[in-house]
């Protein structure tokens, strides 16, 4: 059976369940797998699109992979409206390799963000904002009362749908950390450490073993500051090394926006392992107060400050629960939230245009067409095809081949895909692989391979190096 | 072997220790209070009340009303099914305790199973076929609940030995069977809260660890489709607690629980004697048969056999060659030479250790897994056929 290095080139005949999808090209690589561009052939939603992702094969001896069990699991007892939908399950029983079918999301945070911060060149105005944030806790509040922890939150896990039904819906993407909560009080560490270190909260910096939902609360915080300001809040140099190391710069890039924690204000702290060992750095050294206010350029007074530093409590039982969140006054003054959270209701509102994903309309489903064989795909996978982007990524801790690492769509074959196709960029309506951009100029083409996103310090870059 | 010889067939107690400190309740152990201290920063008490009311939700989707277990199928195979299923949990508990997984991931294991079988049918004539299972559903329980996971080959087959793509064919088969509904409650989710509730101020480790060998060993009398986990979980926690109690004052005890009401009071009490009786019954005999719980409560298998309706399939295996012809008696060499000898249909058990190998003439047969096309998930429809099996 295929290992995912391509034992399956020829892909002559076409298994029949694949045989229900035009495929349109690849949008993006992950840890586990790739994402496909798909439309819908039946006459029952003929056209519509549809994300398919499909899991790398596991190891021949592993059977099939726990991620992929448990995130078709979970998604399949989940309906939400600000939660990916599975559309279905498809099993290609040659190489036993399996295939999630989603209902296709043509934006995300991390696109959304960044297109803000180089291109637009001004902040995401006021009410895409709010109504970002409201769904994004909408949807975890849901989960989170369903028990399931998300852990891995950050720009590029959190989908926004393009034009259609649902234009400018928040859907949260990528249950291949989710987990349930299982008996209380059982350590949910496993598998190494999980959550984009950036986005990781305190506790689990510190070695927490028992945590809870309070860890995707922390992440919507440094997620709601980095739509207010472009920027991700706490950008800290990850450390390396298995397993779980002691991530200190993360911790210092915290502690110095936020002040020092202390017993006072978080008790449970002393009983967390890296507080108690690492003295010299963390207990010893003196942090300047708080500053979150002026980081985020927010009046103290306002209520999206105050949400905010709920968001960013260090004790997480005190942190803002999200059906808490979603209560707060914010949501309350206007702008109100929306539901199409890129289209203002008020007419005069600027709205802007956001580019299309990038489709590598040359690659097919067996993936193996253009990759190059020691490439390996890194962490990020999302269902959109939204990777990693340019976040530090820890899930993978043992994944020193992280060489040039790959983006949505990576910088050397996507030079590659220029020279054939013009780089297909399809907005959803271009099946044929021609050249088509919604007055997108010719850089977005490599969106993702502009990973050094100006004005950032290089160890943006280091999980690539 | 049913009742007592399940418990000495995988030695539970010494198994119960190794796990009891070491794994799930390793916390615990340390500190009964946990849940007070501070290692535990981010639980919080209230947190468990609404834990556990949402297992109750989850509960009633899962199996009770739907079961068929075995129904459907014809007396002989209804009965070689059953004690081909109390091998497999033996092989299940055995390996295990030999890998070092939680007692729960075992558990876990046999609730795939049964919902398994409440679906499909396995057929007499492919003995190999509830080995098959029996490795793929403790394979994916592992994957679910541990944290590290042996790769497939290091799982130690009797008779059959199966390729890796073999056995990964079966993980997606149960998979789809069972509609990736992996998650289900087990009666361990429900201890720790059960023991606070019905037995409050004492010491809960020790009641817990007692609780888990009555689970483990009713896990061969009880169909697991068959009993909601919170009410296996509260039957053993209360026969753990007090082996005296009256419906009467185990009504008093549960009434804590503020949701249940005459039918769980039942089950939980016919729980309680299914385990008093598998509790005496252990003291009394050595050798158990399993026909002879058969009425003794709700909880065992052989009660729910009229509801044979269904949608039930059989596996469309195929296997050319024979390999049937194993499956009347097996001899099974206990490591100290002892010998068991096991009919299939009522099982004498003569001897049991902690250890059983199988010791057998060493036969090859070809293996081909020919799986053609594809299948959609739910749909149950498996294109799988085997057209040849290995023996050890």
């Amino acid at each position: 059976m295929g290992d995912g290095s391509g034992s399956n080139r020829s892909n002559s005949n076409k298994p029949e369940w694949l045989q229900q999808y035009d495929l349109i090209g690849k949008i993006g690589e992950g840890t586990y797998g790739l994402v496909f561009l798909a439309r819908i052939k039946s006459q029952t939603n003929r056209g519509k699109s549809i994300a398919i992702k499909k899991f790398k094969q596991s190891k021949d001896g592993d059977g099939v992979s726990p991620t992929a069990i448990r995130e078709i699991m979970l998604l399949r007892e989940i309906t939400h409206e600000n939660v990916v939908k599975l559309v279905n399950v498809h099993i290609n029983h040659t190489d036993m390799s399996l295939y999630l079918a989603f209902d296709y999301a043509e934006h995300d945070l991390y696109e959304i963000i960044r297109h803000h911060r180089d291109k637009v060149n001004q902040p995401i105005n006021q009410y895409t904002v709010k109504s970002l944030l409201w769904q994004l806790l909408n949807g975890l509040n849901y989960l989170h009362s369903n028990w399931i922890i998300h852990r891995d939150l950050k720009p590029s896990n959190i989908l926004v749908m393009g034009e259609g039904e649902e234009h400018g819906f928040v859907k949260i993407a990528d249950f291949g950390l989710a987990r349930i909560y299982q008996a209380p009080l059982k350590p949910l560490s496993d598998n190494g450490v999980v959550v984009t270190i950036w986005y990781r909260a305190p506790e689990l910096l510190l070695g927490a073993k028992h945590y809870t939902s309070a860890v995707d609360m922390w992440a919507v915080g440094c997620i709601f500051a980095e739509l207010l300001t472009l920027k991700p809040l706490f950008q800290g140099a990850e450390v390396k090394a298995t397993p779980n190391p002691f991530q200190l710069d993360q911790l210092d890039k915290i502690f110095k926006v936020l002040g020092h924690p202390t017993l006072e204000k978080w008790p449970s702290l002393a009983n967390l392992p890296h507080w108690q060992q690492d003295t010299q750095h963390i207990q010893g050294h003196k942090y300047e107060n708080a500053n979150l206010y002026s980081v985020v350029h927010l009046s103290p007074k306002s209520p999206a400050y105050d949400l905010l530093s709920k968001m960013l409590e260090y004790d997480p039982r005190k942190r803002i629960t999200a059906v808490q969140a979603l209560e707060h006054e914010y949501f309350k003054i206007e702008p109100q939230p929306g539901r199409n959270a890129l289209v203002p209701c008020q007419p005069g509102e600027t709205f802007v245009n956001y580019p299309t994903r990038p489709v590598d309309t040359t690659t097919d489903f067996e993936g193996t067409t253009s990759m190059q064989p020691s490439q390996p795909v890194s962490s990020g996978a999302a269902v959109s095809g939204s990777m990693a982007g340019g976040h530090v990524s820890n899930r993978s801790v043992p994944r020193p081949m992280n060489v040039g690492g790959m983006q949505r769509i990576p910088h050397q074959t996507m030079q590659a895909y220029n020279v054939t196709s013009q780089a297909g960029i399809s907005g959803g309506m271009n099946p044929g692989g021609i050249p088509m951009q919604r007055g997108v100029p010719q850089q977005q083409l490599r969106r993702k391979d502009q990973m050094s996103m100006p004005g950032y310090p290089p160890q943006q870059k280091s999980r690539r190096i | 072997m049913g009742r007592s010889g399940g418990d000495t067939f995988f030695s539970l107690s010494s198994l119960m220790c190794e796990e009891g400190e070491t794994g799930f309740f390793e916390d615990r152990d340390d500190n009964p209070c946990i849940i007070d201290s501070l290692d535990n920063p981010c639980f919080v008490l209230e947190d468990e009340e609404k834990y556990i009311e949402y297992l109750f939700k989850q509960e009633m989707g899962f199996g009770s009303q739907n079961h068929n277990f075995f129904a459907a199928d014809d007396n002989s195979n209804r009965h070689w099914l059953r004690s081909a299923r109390v091998d497999a949990i033996d092989w299940i508990f055995n390996t295990q305790a030999k890998i070092g997984f939680k007692v729960e991931t075992a558990y876990l294991s046999v609730t795939y199973f049964d919902r398994f079988l409440s679906k499909r049918s396995i057929d007499e004539s492919k003995p190999w076929a509830v080995q098959l299972l029996s490795v793929a559903c403790l394979s994916l329980a592992a994957k679910m609940e541990e944290q590290n996971v042996p790769v497939l080959s290091e799982y130690p087959m009797e008779e059959y030995r199966f390729e890796n793509k073999v056995i990964k064919n079966m993980e997606l088969m149960i998979l789809s069977t069972l509609e990736w509904k992996m998650g289900s409650a087990t009666p361990f989710s429900y201890l720790h809260y059960f023991v606070g509730k019905f037995c409050p101020g004492s010491r809960p480790q020790a009641i817990i660890t007692k609780a888990i060998e009555h689970i483990v060993a009713m896990v061969k009398d009880v169909n697991l489709m068959d009993q909601r986990p919170s009410i296996i979980a509260s039957a053993a926690i209360l026969a753990a607690f007090d082996i005296r109690l009256t419906r009467k004052t185990m009504n008093l005890r549960i009434s804590v629980i503020s949701s249940w009401g005459n039918l769980e009071s039942e089950h939980v009490f016919l729980c309680y004697n299914l385990i008093q009786e598998m509790r005496k019954s252990k003291v009394k005999t050595p050798c158990s048969n399993l026909l002879s719980t058969q009425t003794s409560s709700t909880c065992v298998i052989e009660n729910q056999s009229d509801t044979s309706l269904g949608a039930k399939r059989k596996l469309s295996f195929e296997d050319s060659e024979n390999c049937g012809e194993h499956k009347l008696h097996r001899l099974k060499a206990v490591e100290n030479g002892e010998l068991v000898l096991f009919d299939l249909m009522y099982l004498c058990c003569i001897w049991v250790g902690p250890l059983i190998k199988l010791v057998k003439a060493k036969r090859d047969y070809a293996f081909a897994w020919d799986a053609g096309g594809s299948f959609s998930e739910g749909l149950g429809n498996f294109p799988l056929t085997v057209t040849g099996c290995t023996m050890i």
